[in-house]
């Protein structure tokens, strides 16, 4: 009896470290939307019904192993059954079961249902950045991680965000349900943010459903939970989830500039803006394989500086960053970047590290060559 | 048959007496167990389809 009295001491005292446990980061967190909530309480009531449940189970068990020892002169009991204790132990069981089902498929439900959303952002997992995308309101971004190599490489101190900040984070208005689609351009990647409670697979071919609506303005960090390759930590998810208002006005900023873009691509541009245009897409998009002077990692990411095959021949090097290179870790940037993007960076590996072929490749001529 | 179809329940659940276990095996006839098997099952897929097209309701 004292040993069952033990026991129970124990599991009341875990009940009073599972707030610590919490505040230490080691319990899922309880999250700023409804859903996530839900999910947290569910989680909660599950596992202290399976504390409730091991304290009863090992508490008989040592209870008897311990009273009814041998060496205490006990006696095996032989007998070939019990008919209502088989009964009983299956269907408490049973019903322990059915308990736990029922609320947890009802929050399965609220989770399957995305209908009703004001919002549709497109998600794509690409090796290894995320790609935002806002239906019907011409607004799209790549999002990588901002990181400096530095820090990775251990000559920097690390920052306080080290490996969980981007350029560019996905930013949403909070009191909305906001529907994302995901999808992947390349290998299974997984958009995580335990703030939000949603970790969903990205799948290339496949498009997959989720949704948010947040209850607290602030900015939510995630990763990609499914290893997608070699940069699979450096895809860092960063969400700024802003007032209504604010977001609606940060939309219709982001509209404008989209549509400012889009007039440059008509206009002539000159080497210097190329250039500096060029080295930030370099920076973000083609760094983390070509590496940052442009040396390449060969055999598999080949160095770009000196590459005599790609300055001798121009239209190989455009065909080779809009399309890809098949069978190979060289993806297509036909609806990664735009033709401005696009020309900027062929234009910025071409004049670049000692690549000094002069020439200038022009947004107009990349965006007719995309129709084509 | 009342006798068949609460053998057949209590392999459901997966208990049974073991002197109940005997007499069926010693008098029953294994086609009613086996047609009796196949009707519950199906029986039990519908009750089970028709909770989860209710609770999807």
């Amino acid at each position: 009896m004292r040993t069952l009295l033990v026991w129970l001491a124990g599991g009341l005292s875990l009940v009073g470290s599972s707030q610590a446990a919490l505040a230490s980061g080691w319990n899922m967190p309880v999250g700023v939307t409804d859903l996530s909530r839900e999910i947290y309480t569910l989680h909660m009531a599950i596992f202290w019904i399976c504390v409730v449940i091991g304290v009863i189970v090992f508490g008989v068990m040592f209870y008897s192993l311990i009273r009814y020892r041998h060496s205490k002169g006990a006696k095996a009991a032989n007998f070939h059954e019990n008919t209502t204790v088989e009964i009983l132990w299956t269907a408490v069981p049973l019903l322990i079961l059915i308990g736990m089902a029922v609320p947890a498929t009802a929050t399965l439900q609220k989770i399957y249902d995305p209908s009703d959303a004001e919002l549709d952002v497109m998600i794509t997992g690409q090796q290894w950045r995320w790609r935002y995308e806002y239906l019907g309101e011409d607004v799209a971004f790549n999002s990588n991680m901002s990181t400096p190599r530095a820090q990775i490489r251990g000559e920097e101190e690390r920052g306080e965000n080290y490996l969980l900040e981007v350029d560019e984070p996905l930013v949403l208005p909070i009191n909305r349900k906001v529907r994302f689609l995901f999808t992947s351009d390349d290998v299974i990647h997984a958009w995580w943010v335990p703030d939000f409670a949603v970790k969903q697979d990205t799948i290339p071919g496949f498009i997959t459903e989720n949704w948010v609506n947040i209850n607290e303005p602030g900015i939510y960090r995630g990763q990609c939970a499914e290893l997608c390759g070699v940069d699979h930590g450096f895809m860092p998810i960063v969400v700024h989830a802003m007032e209504e208002d604010d977001f609606d006005t940060w939309l219709a900023e982001r509209q404008e500039a989209a549509a400012e873009e889009a007039l440059g691509v008509d206009r002539e541009w000159e080497m210097d803006e190329l250039m500096e245009r060029g080295e930030s897409v370099y920076g973000s998009i083609c760094s983390s394989c070509h590496q940052p002077e442009g040396q390449g990692s060969p055999p598999a990411f080949p160095a770009l500086a000196g590459n005599e095959e790609m300055l001798a021949d121009i239209e190989w090097h455009k065909d080779t960053i809009i399309n890809g290179v098949s069978g190979t870790a060289m993806p297509s940037f036909r609806t990664t970047l735009n033709p401005v993007e696009l020309a900027a960076v062929i234009t910025y590996t071409r004049n670049a590290w000692g690549n000094d072929t002069g020439d200038a490749v022009q947004p107009s001529e990349i965006a007719e060559r995309l129709e084509r | 048959m009342w006798g068949v179809i609460k053998s057949v329940l209590a392999a459901f659940l997966g208990v049974q007496k073991d002197q109940q276990r005997r007499a069926d095996f010693e008098h029953g006839s294994a086609a009613a167990f086996i047609v009796v098997g196949v009707v519950m099952t199906a029986v039990l897929v519908g009750v089970i389809a028709m909770v989860a097209i209710l609770a999807a309701r």
